[in-house]
């Protein structure tokens, strides 16, 4: 069995891709505020399901990272894509 | 005496439910004389033993300060059951006017069926007697009015048997209404379903009116004023006022059994200001049960559940409408065509209980007998609970009029207390 290794420099990617997630969601608990005119507090009140969405958007960001993951390898595969050097 | 309930705690939970605020003759709780004190013993009689005088009997039994001297039934069953359920310990009767002479008593609880109550009761008020009396008061406007008055010229409490009244839940809901959280009221729908012929077993036929005397007008008026009586005082505690007409329909469609008296009946009342109560009763289908509906612009009621309903509840937080709305544009298909139309199927929104039942607190059935002896001991003339307990009686006294009449029944003024 091979030991998964998460070096330091993926870590960040991922803080960074999730922090991404965080504000984008944070950036729609805004816009509803403001387009289904309720209350300002809100901003606050809804973190927790702010804080869910996010962790929802980055899973989802997660499955198609990994599905391009899995498209490239069978693109270099079958010859398709070239394989960076 | 078995449960006793220490004073104390009887006035602290009555004050804690702040019913005093509701209706003024709860208020004598607050100054109750020491339930437990001997020399505040209240010596009552009962007159009737069947089932309604039972549940009264066992629960007067739980009353430190009530005792029960006498009983009286001329129906030997009942009176050999209400011998062995006082031990042997009250004097037993089978003619209400022997009992009357009985110069220990401070008062009668009058459980018999409909049409015996309003001579009894005569009686009993002019014996110098206080009287509990079973809702309703009587069978007609004429004997109604010929209670209060002998109540008044003797200067003697009459008080009517509406355990709601006392309901801790029922007051909650009357505070709610009076401080606007049903925003303008304008109808109430009340109904009490069953699903039963609303007999009981006759020993011998020629028992049969004596033992089912709710299903025959020489005694009753059957569904109004056995079970509707209790809405009706309901309603008129929630508009605050009596009806001013009533107009209604009643039939004997289900239980075609040789019974005078209506097992199906719709009525509406109309009140002074517009207001409406739409009331129903049947005996041959329990699924909707019982409820008092309550209906104002701002929310609902559901009296005897204990049900609020906002008319307009919250909305959720922005960012759910927001992820609702998204789902809804992914998974939700496009109609090319069909209806038109959506029916308009009751609210979803889900109910608040607004009121918790306490524990330790008696029942409402109970609590009343402890605001009659309460009155009694101040020799004071509950003219609240008369009130409510006349103006239901005429309410089902003229609803039961108007569905014989087949006509719209205006209820005059002076049949209105």
């Amino acid at each position: 069995m091979k030991d998964i290794v998460l070096k330091g420099k993926n870590l960040k990617r991922e803080l960074i891709i999730y922090l991404f997630c965080f504000v984008i969601t944070t950036g729609m608990n805004i816009y509803s505020i403001v387009s289904y005119d309720t209350k300002w507090p809100e901003l606050w009140l809804s973190l927790p399901i702010v804080f869910l969405l996010s962790i929802v958007i980055y899973a989802l960001s997660g499955l198609f990272r990994f599905i391009y993951f899995l498209l490239k390898k069978a693109g270099v595969h079958l010859n398709i894509l070239p394989l960076k050097k | 005496m078995s449960n006793p309930i220490s004073r104390r705690k009887f006035i602290g939970n009555i004050s804690a439910l702040g019913l005093a605020s509701t209706l003024p003759f709860m208020s004598t709780f607050s100054f109750a004389s020491d339930l437990s004190s001997p020399s505040n013993i209240v010596n009552v009689g009962i007159i009737g033993v069947g089932s309604r005088g039972k549940v009264l009997l066992l629960n007067i039994q739980k009353i430190q300060g009530i005792k029960i001297i006498a009983v009286c039934d001329n129906y030997d069953t009942n009176y050999k059951r209400a011998i062995s359920l006082t031990r042997n310990t009250a004097k037993a009767y089978t003619d209400h006017r022997k009992l009357l002479e009985n110069k220990d008593l401070d008062a009668v609880i009058i459980a018999t069926p409909l049409h015996e109550h309003a001579h009894i009761t005569i009686d009993a008020l002019n014996s110098g007697l206080h009287v509990f009396c079973e809702k309703s008061m009587a069978k007609t406007a004429e004997d109604c009015n010929a209670m209060v008055s002998a109540a008044l010229r003797n200067n003697k409490i009459l008080q009517i048997g509406h355990q709601r009244l006392f309901d801790p839940m029922y007051h909650k809901a009357i505070e709610m209404i009076q401080n606007k959280q049903l925003g303008s009221l304008t109808q109430i729908r009340a109904f009490w379903h069953r699903n039963r012929d609303w007999r009981k077993p006759v020993p011998s036929p020629e028992l049969e009116r004596k033992i089912n005397w709710r299903l025959y007008e020489e005694y009753s008026l059957g569904l109004m004023t056995e079970l509707a009586s209790h809405h009706l005082q309901v309603a008129n505690w929630v508009y605050g006022a009596a009806p001013i007409s009533v107009a209604g329909f009643g039939s004997i469609n289900y239980w075609k059994d040789g019974r005078e008296l209506f097992d199906n009946v719709n009525l509406v009342y109309k009140y002074p200001n517009g207001n409406h109560l739409v009331y129903d009763s049947l005996i041959s289908n329990k699924h909707y049960g019982m409820e008092v509906q309550v209906m104002g612009d701002k929310g609902t009621l559901e009296m005897e559940k204990g049900n609020y309903f906002l008319e307009h509840p919250p909305a959720a937080p922005g960012i759910l409408q927001l992820v609702n709305d998204i789902e809804k544009g992914i998974f939700e298909t496009v109609p090319i065509g069909g209806a038109s139309w959506v029916p308009e199927t009751a609210n979803k929104v889900k109910p608040t209980k607004y009121h918790q039942t306490q524990k330790g607190l008696p029942e409402p059935t109970e609590l009343q007998f402890h605001s009659f002896a309460n009155h009694i001991r101040e020799n004071k003339i509950d003219e609240e609970n008369l009130k409510h307990g006349y103006n239901s009686s005429i309410c089902a006294i003229m609803g039961h009029k108007a569905m014989l009449e087949n006509k719209v029944i205006e209820i005059p003024d002076n049949l209105r207390m």
